[in-house]
């Protein structure tokens, strides 16, 4: 199973430096947090999903749309109930919490949605090179991005596991909660087992490599800002701008929305 | 000019273990000198790659004994990622020793921590992906690769460094036939480009032809040393030290012959020299007598089967399959050709996506995982796994206690199955302190205390040495005449020719062939096509026309002189 989302694809997107797309990352979480109306979080939506397209990389929504459409959803019946207004749009319903939850819900599929296509065009070692250039030291760096790497690794393990498991009649979804929590224990026991052999195996690989021979390295992989990560950097920090500009002039939210 | 690796007396014990994993090695190789390492489990293998680089005793902790140079360095003044450059290490694991997202970076990080330039690390990076023929394959993720290729990945991670000694533990044992052979090939490359000495632990005896030399070791140690033709003609030797001798040696040897050959070329030859042939009468009486046990009725049924993954890979393309009560099935096939994702079908592990597999008559869409592991136990690959109890009892207890079986009943079935397996006394045993080949066996008697009709298991004999191959096989031929239904999965191909009654072909989430086993070994070409290679001995008999399935089968066909039914058709 095939957990990560990088996809390897020749785009302006790839392209760009690690920390212009994380800068550009954190506008785009900024605005929509702030954004508590869903038609600028729609215009957002489309913005982000946009670069996706033009990084090509859309095609990882497949893996996590349940996720998005069941947060949408949720988002949106739940603070339909919760929230209350002035306009009563269906039974107990009021639009201004119907779009409330409107809004939630596409606020964090949009946060979602930008940190998916992050990922999926920056690859692991660029985020650590990344990190790198912004002063922290190579073996953080490479401890982050080993764990980043280790998490798949773990993934796999545990779906082996629990089905080895299940082949032998371990049934987790019967029983109460303390009986529940003891059948945990035949999952966890070689998961962790797995876990650090696994580190270890891969700790005397590193070493048997060369790790930490020497204080100065190289870094092969060559990041650098360009045209484009300034043009991104300014473009997304006025729209940061723009937001906190109608956010104080209250444009943003929905009126008469009783929370 | 300084030998390329000397080991000096030396002695290792691991922290917390009573006995010498090393017992006093003297070994000398010379510089380009090519070895292979020989033994059963537990005889130090593993330990004593890890003394050429320095991870023992810098990073393995304790007891260190004696003094290993290599090139003139006494690895106990070295760190181990000093010692990198001279000394490159792979590992059998191939998984745990890969990180980076794609090839080229893969690759580069050994350079790089040494603080070479770009640009020589670029026509490093190049120069040992071409080597292990992974040129083109810059920017692929690793993860998405064969693991033949992720092996032999694995070596050119190390061969960037240059490393002048190139010692690789087990690498092929996790492969399937075809890359073993990718991985043999790129060790071969690599010989002829570059001047390395290169020591490879490995149990193929046939690729060991190919050595200057093999080590055999035992107990921590050398045992036996010296040039494979040597070394390998003592099959009775190599045999008890827990090393598959070659088919080919064991015939000829059984033949009474002064003379061995090792190839199959080689037999042919020495056949016609010493007027040796195939009696005809002979073979057609073994085909008649080793014809397959009448089986009973249809217990897994397999319509139309396709399977997709949640990633949209088509792992099953179309499979039909009947697997009758009382047969003994050996499913082969390529690492990814769908054979694994087929058995995990047949407890509703997965769920087909399309067609339909049908379980002592029961749709596996409508019974649970739960209810068809009652029919078929299914015994993974790897039992660290699964274990996860702190005595012996209580893990082969696990499956019964979830079924609600009597207590009463669980003490019988838990003492029928560890006597079946052969751990008889070992019930309030820890599961994690015992050896790789015995955790295997508490497995087994974990499924079989179930008492499944049905026992698929997953490659059951990778990573252990040849003797507990033999026992696993021996123990699982045996629950087979004892009434259960037996579905094996896996690439050792004279474990198939032995022990299954039937062999499934799977090629690209297809089966290709389907038929017993002697029929199916008979297409030897197209099995070369599906990436499989049957053993020697298969290979000879195919060369006479007639496929032979052992040794044993061999010499009772093979006569001197006279004029029988059958021709030998030599080339």
């Amino acid at each position: 199973m095939d957990v990560y989302l990088y996809l390897e694809r020749d785009s302006a997107v790839h392209r760009m430096d690690p920390r212009s797309k994380l800068f550009v990352l954190l506008m785009v979480f900024a605005v929509a947090v702030l954004c508590n109306h869903p038609l600028p979080l729609l215009v957002l939506l489309v913005l982000v999903l946009a670069v996706g397209q033009v990084a090509r990389v859309l095609g990882n929504l497949r893996r996590i749309w349940v996720m998005l459409a069941t947060i949408g959803v949720l988002s949106t019946v739940i603070w339909s109930f919760w929230a209350g207004g002035r306009t009563r749009l269906a039974g107990p319903v009021e639009l201004e919490a119907f779009l409330y939850g409107l809004a939630t819900g596409l606020k964090l599929d949009t946060m979602i949605i930008a940190g998916m296509i992050f990922l999926s065009t920056t690859r692991n070692e660029e985020i650590t090179a990344g990190l790198i250039k912004l002063g922290t030291p190579f073996a953080v760096s490479f401890a982050f991005s080993t764990a980043l790497r280790l998490v798949p690794t773990f993934i796999g393990a545990s779906v082996t596991v629990i089905q080895a498991q299940k082949s032998r009649g371990l049934d987790v979804s019967s029983g109460g909660f303390f009986s529940r929590v003891k059948k945990q224990l035949p999952m966890l026991v070689p998961v962790f087992v797995c876990a650090i052999r696994g580190t270890n195996q891969l700790a005397m690989a590193l070493e048997s490599k060369g790790f930490g021979a020497q204080r100065e390295r190289t870094y092969y992989l060559e990041i650098g800002l360009g045209r484009l990560d300034y043009a991104a950097m300014v473009v997304s920090a006025a729209l940061l701008g723009l937001t906190v500009y109608l956010k104080v002039r209250g444009w943003l939210e929905i009126p008469g929305l009783i929370r | 000019m300084p030998q390329a690796v000397v080991a000096d007396a030396v002695r290792f014990q691991y922290k917390d273990q009573s006995s010498w994993a090393l017992d006093g090695i003297d070994l000398t190789l010379a510089e380009g000198e090519f070895a292979v390492i020989m033994g059963p489990s537990g005889a130090g293998k593993s330990t004593f790659c890890c003394t050429l680089n320095g991870l023992i005793p810098h990073f393995l902790r304790g007891r260190f004994e004696g003094r290993v140079t290599v090139l003139g360095k006494d690895t106990r003044q070295f760190r181990v990622s000093q010692l990198a450059r001279d000394v490159g290490l792979v590992f059998q694991d191939f998984e745990t020793q890969l990180f980076s997202t794609n090839v080229e970076l893969e690759v580069a990080f050994g350079p790089e921590n040494f603080g070479l330039p770009r640009a020589e690390i670029a026509s490093r990076v190049r120069e040992a992906l071409s080597t292990v023929r992974l040129a083109g394959m810059e920017r692929r993720s690793p993860t998405t690769l064969s693991g033949g290729q992720k092996q032999r990945l694995a070596i050119a991670s190390v061969l960037s460094l240059a490393p002048r000694i190139v010692c690789m533990d087990e690498p092929t044992t996790d492969l399937d036939p075809v890359g073993k052979h990718e991985v043999f090939e790129a060790a071969a490359r690599l010989r002829a480009t570059r001047d390395v000495t290169m020591v490879i632990v490995e149990h193929e005896t046939e690729e060991a032809l190919g050595a200057d030399r093999i080590v055999l070791m035992q107990g921590g140690r050398v045992t036996g040393d010296g040039p494979p033709r040597q070394v390998l003609a003592d099959a009775d030797a190599l045999e008890s030290a827990g090393i598959q001798p070659l088919d080919v040696v064991r015939l000829f040897r059984q033949l009474g012959e002064d003379r061995v050959p090792f190839t199959v070329d080689e037999a042919l030859e020495l056949m016609r020299a010493r007027g040796w042939r195939l009696d005809g009468a002979a073979y057609a009486r073994l085909v008649a007598q080793k014809r397959p046990p009448a089986c009973g009725d249809p217990i897994i049924e397999v319509e139309g089967l396709r399977h997709r993954y949640a990633s949209g890979v088509a792992a099953l393309d179309g499979v039909d399959l009947t697997v009758r009560e009382g047969e003994f099935v050996a499913v082969v096939g390529q690492n990814g050709s769908g054979k694994t994702t087929l058995v995990k079908h047949f407890n509703g592990l997965l769920l087909p996506t399309a067609g339909r597999v049908v379980v002592g008559g029961r749709d596996t869409r409508r019974a649970g995982v739960l209810e068809l592991s009652k029919l078929v136990g299914y015994v993974f690959q790897n039992p660290d796994h699964q274990i996860f109890a702190d005595t012996v009892f209580d893990e082969v207890a696990f499956g019964p206690r979830n079924f609600g079986v009597p207590p009463g009943e669980i003490t019988r079935r838990v003492r029928e199955a560890l006597a079946a397996v052969g751990l008889s006394g070992y019930e309030q045993a820890d599961p994690f302190a015992l050896t790789k080949g015995e955790r295997q066996r508490v497995a087994v008697a974990s499924v079989l205390a179930t008492q499944p009709r049905v026992i698929v298991l997953d490659e059951p004999t990778t990573g252990l040495d040849y003797r507990e191959q033999r026992g696993m096989m021996q123990l699982i031929k045996k629950l087979n005449e004892d009434g259960h239904t037996i579905i094996v999965v896996t690439h050792t191909m004279w474990v198939v020719a032995e022990y299954a009654h039937r062999v499934v072909v799977m090629k690209d989430g297809r089966i290709m062939f389907d038929g017993p086993t002697r029929e199916v070994f008979s297409h030897e070409e197209e099995l070369t096509q599906a990436f499989l290679r049957p053993p020697q001995i298969v290979r000879l008999g195919n060369r006479l026309g007639h496929p032979l399935l052992t040794v044993e089968e061999a010499r009772a066909c093979l006569t001197k002189g006279g004029q029988g039914g059958g021709r030998l058709s030599l080339p």
